[in-house]
């Protein structure tokens, strides 16, 4: 490690560090969560928490890794977090007709909304909704980033044995979740 | 190998983690099982799907907002309370103490109404949909009787300027319920001489008080 480095603003170390790293963390959020607003939002809660840790995070070889660990962390206190917090949505009440504010959908008829619970995407996202986080994450960290179980036993600490079998659930609960013709080769290769 | 022993070794193979032997035996039974061949072409098209599933791209902004917020405390403490929020609004935010992060948040089976304890202080998130970004739009809350926003005692009504971008907007609303209430808290959104209203109708949890 540099000393110009060290004797640099806490600021400019820590931008340093984390810029190259924030668009991987969203991605792994929005993996986590399946919401831009609930992975930006979980991506700001780890990056505020870390800033006071700069000294530790420049010790850090592998730093990704090891930000996905607290990430994943993250995730799991949020959720639970979450589950203890009513939500409430809300949904347009119209006061007059030819109303601009008419324009504003609720959530289930926005552009972005309604590409996404359109066709296998959406279902795919209702279904790793439906798994417990620990299951989701493991998922999106072994199945779509690629970590393998040995990795993530390290990453996560969490024994392989756990992990294994979460991901066996998962995945079981996924495709019972899901029907097979839309994902079938056969179907994929047709289409 | 029968069909339940595959379902078993499904992972391992799905992972490439089978040796050679077990390898074999798997392919063996694939050959003369094509239910397990359509479970395992289930599985495996399962994970490419997964794994094409794009995140939309990141909001304008977001890393550079992200970091300022993070290296700056009086900012990180307000971050999740209000996001793209500008000039007064903001000043406006923070005497108001209560959250709005920006959100596009896709949520199942909207609620509309809470169940709040007497007496016991509970964050209730109110979302917000804009088809489009709104500059200087006006929140107003309209608390009921009996309902208090925490740290706001004695105000039942509340007003400030906020913006609003395309998509979700999350208000997070720390209440606390003193007793009974028959009406509805009501927030209205108003840009531009026009306004929505929402309602939101707050029922008291008897069995939660009763437990404290």
């Amino acid at each position: 490690m540099s000393p110009y480095r060290r004797a640099r603003p806490a600021e400019s170390n820590f931008e340093d560090l984390l810029r190259p790293q924030v668009e991987y963390l969203y991605r792994l959020a929005w993996r986590f969560t399946g919401s831009v607003a609930d992975a930006e939002d979980l991506v700001q809660d780890v990056l505020t928490k870390l800033f006071p840790r700069t000294q530790e995070l420049l010790e850090i070889e592998r730093l990704r890794p090891w930000l996905a660990r607290v990430l994943y962390n993250q995730y799991v206190d949020s959720v639970r977090q979450r589950s203890r917090s009513p939500i409430v949505e809300l949904v347009a009440g119209v006061e007059g007709e030819e109303n601009p504010l008419d324009a504003l959908p609720t959530a289930k008829d926005g552009p972005e909304a309604n590409a996404e619970r359109t066709g296998q995407r959406e279902r795919i996202l209702r279904a790793l909704d439906r798994l417990n986080p620990e299951q989701r994450a493991v998922v999106a960290m072994h199945d779509v980033e690629g970590y393998s179980l040995e990795e993530l036993e390290t990453m996560l600490e969490t024994p392989l044995g756990t992990l294994k079998s979460r991901l066996h659930r998962a995945r079981q609960r996924l495709r019972a979740l899901l029907p097979m013709e839309p994902f079938s080769v056969g179907e994929r290769v047709k289409g | 190998m029968d069909c339940s022993e595959f379902a078993q070794r499904l992972d391992d193979l799905l992972d490439g983690r089978l040796h050679a032997l077990g390898r074999k035996a798997i392919e063996e039974h694939l050959a003369r099982c094509p239910d397990c061949r359509r479970r395992q072409e289930h599985a495996v098209a399962l994970m490419e799907s997964l794994r094409r599933l794009a995140p939309p791209a990141l909001h304008p902004g977001f890393i550079d907002q992200a970091l300022w917020r993070a290296t700056r405390p009086a900012a990180g403490a307000s971050r999740s309370k209000w996001r793209p929020v500008l000039g007064m609004a903001l000043a406006a935010s923070l005497v108001l103490g209560v959250a709005l992060g920006v959100f596009l948040a896709t949520r199942p089976d909207p609620v509309q109404a809470v169940v709040l304890t007497i007496d016991r202080p509970e964050t209730v998130r109110l979302m917000f949909n804009s088809a489009k970004p709104l500059k200087a739009a006006t929140l107003s809350l309209a608390l009921p009787e009996n309902v208090e926003l925490v740290g706001y005692g004695g105000r039942r009504g509340l007003s400030w300027q906020t913006d609003l971008r395309e998509g979700g907007n999350l208000m997070q609303l720390p209440l606390v319920v003193r007793g009974a209430t028959k009406e509805d808290l009501v927030a209205s959104l108003s840009h531009g001489g026009s306004s929505k209203t929402f309602r939101l109708k707050i029922e008291i949890d008897n069995a939660g008080r009763s437990g404290m």
